[in-house]
This record gives structure tokens, C-alpha cells and sequence, in this order.
């Protein structure tokens, strides 16, 4: 890129105009309120302490993003690594008893009042914006974290498998499971926002 | 029990291979298992039809949370608690 292109770091302004960008990308992502301001604020020291590493080929806003995202993950491996709440706890079947009847002969069959009811988990005719994003995070919220996590890293930020499995610390295998088990949740919870 | 009544999938299998082809090719032996499924299973039809309308769902979210109306902010002493920081980062004493 040539030198006159390039782009230069301003810290003294990125609150001002990455603040509430970034604030928003990582509540999107951990869905917690308090977290996401101490990401953002981990971000912008992190930015200050490698800015010389900087080299101008990306916006400012690209550059610290990159950073934020790799913080988010690496917020998402030590929780999710710890003994308390590991991903070895997600069964690696396909049967989940909460939707699935788990006795012969109808083993496998959705439950009673489990399946969906229509081709449409949304309420016919219009629908706010502003009502489906919020039933969306709150759906997500309901799930389990290690399931969020893993649903985050693939339906938002549209990462391939193989980055999910290798920062996440699971086999492939595993996350097929567990995105499953994330949709029939998701589903299960929009459609029911709209029924109640 | 008929040879292909054994190879026939219960709808848990069958929402696995739905979830499993949004994110991957399947074989030709899970494709066809999951076609026949589909054919007999109209639960499961709906449930397609539903996970392929979630992922268009999710990038909606995507873009809304980011740019849309319905940003969030952050609260003013937070921004001015980091502002402070930046600033005494920039110009220790």
C-alpha cells in the first residue's frame, strides 16, 4: 500500500468513535454487559502496547477489531475449559431427551408438542425489527454457555469449522452435536416467544 | 423388519443431518437417508424449512446488532473510566 494510503493510529480518539462499535460486537457475543466494557476497555491497553506493531494496511476499526475477537475467544476458552463447565458435559448424541422420545419403540420421534408447528418459527404478517433482535439475544442467552459459544462463532461470526474445533478445543464431531443441539434450541425458544 | 425400514433414521438423526447440512456437504448415504425421512416425516419437513430460516435470521442479527437501530452504548462514565486510562497510557507521568 503506499505510504500516503495508509492508515495511522489515532488512541486518543477511539472511544469517541470505536467505543460503542466494539461495545456492541462483543455484547453481541457474551452477551453480558459488564464483560463487554471490560473487553472493549482490554482492547483499546492492548492496542496502546502493540500499536508500533501496526502497519497501516487496515482501518484502525479492522485492526482493533482483530484484537477484540481474539480476546472474546480467548474469554470463550477459559470458561469453557475449566472443570466446572467443559464441553466434555454436551453428551455426543443426537437424542436430546428434552425433544426426543427416548423409548422403544418410538425412540427418536419428536415428543408431544416438541416439534414445530410451521414451516415459520416467526408470527405471520409484520414484525418489528427491534422485537426480533430482541427475542434473538434472548434466546441465545437461554442457551447453554458452551452451546452459545460454539453457535456465536458460527452463525455470527461465520467462522469455518476447523477454527471453531481448534479454539474451542473440540473435535469436529463434537461441535456438530453441539450446533445442533443449539438449533433445536433456538428454534424451539423463537417459536415459542411468538406462541406466548 | 424390512432391510430398508432398518436403515430408515428417527427424526433425531434426521434434525442432526438438517443441522449437519447447513455447515457441511453430507455423503450420499446421509443425503438419501435424510430424503426418504423427509418424504414420510412432515415434523421434520417443518424443521428444515425452520433451520433455514434461522441462518438467514442470524445474519440479520449479525448486521443489526452492529449497525442498526438498535445499537447499545456504552454508558458514559465507562467510556470516560477508558478514555482516562488511554489517556494515562498515552502520557505517563
Amino acid at each position: 500500500m503506499p505510504e500516503e494510503n495508509k492508515h495511522i493510529l489515532e488512541p486518543h480518539r477511539w472511544v469517541e468513535r470505536y467505543g460503542d462499535y466494539l461495545f456492541n460486537y462483543a455484547i453481541v457475543r457474551v452477551n453480558d454487559r459488564e464483560i463487554a466494557e471490560d473487553l472493549v476497555q482490554d482492547t483499546f491497553l492492548a492496542g496502546l502496547k502493540s500499536r508500533d506493531g501496526f502497519r497501516g494496511d487496515s482501518s484502525e476499526r479492522t485492526w482493533l477489531t482483530s484484537i477484540l475477537k481474539r480476546k472474546i475467544i480467548d474469554t470463550y476458552r477459559k470458561k469453557y475449559t475449566s472443570k466446572e463447565s467443559s464441553f466434555s458435559e454436551i453428551e455426543p448424541t443426537t437424542l436430546d431427551g428434552d425433544f426426543y422420545k427416548g423409548e422403544e419403540p418410538m425412540r427418536g420421534h419428536w415428543l408431544e408438542g416438541k416439534g414445530p408447528n410451521s414451516n415459520s418459527f416467526l408470527p405471520e404478517g409484520e414484525l418489528e425489527q427491534a422485537e426480533l433482535m430482541e427475542y434473538i439475544r434472548r434466546c441465545i442467552e437461554n442457551l447453554k454457555p458452551q452451546l452459545a459459544a460454539a453457535f456465536i462463532m458460527k452463525m455470527i461470526d461465520d467462522e469455518d469449522s476447523e477454527t471453531i474445533c481448534k479454539e474451542l478445543g473440540i473435535t469436529a464431531s463434537n461441535l456438530w452435536v453441539i450446533l445442533h443441539r443449539a438449533r433445536l434450541k433456538m428454534r424451539d425458544c423463537l417459536e415459542k416467544k411468538w406462541l406466548n | 423388519m424390512t432391510y430398508l425400514s432398518k436403515k430408515m433414521i428417527a427424526c433425531d438423526e434426521a434434525s442432526f443431518l438438517i443441522s449437519l447440512r447447513e455447515d457441511s456437504r453430507l455423503g450420499f448415504r446421509n443425503w438419501l437417508q435424510l430424503k426418504i425421512h423427509l418424504l414420510r416425516c412432515h415434523l421434520c419437513r417443518k424443521y428444515a424449512s425452520q433451520i433455514g430460516q434461522l441462518s438467514n435470521t442470524m445474519e440479520i442479527y449479525r448486521e443489526e446488532s452492529i449497525h442498526g437501530a438498535n445499537m447499545q452504548h456504552l454508558s458514559p462514565e465507562t467510556g470516560a473510566r477508558i478514555g482516562s486510562r488511554i489517556s494515562r497510557e498515552l502520557n505517563p507521568k
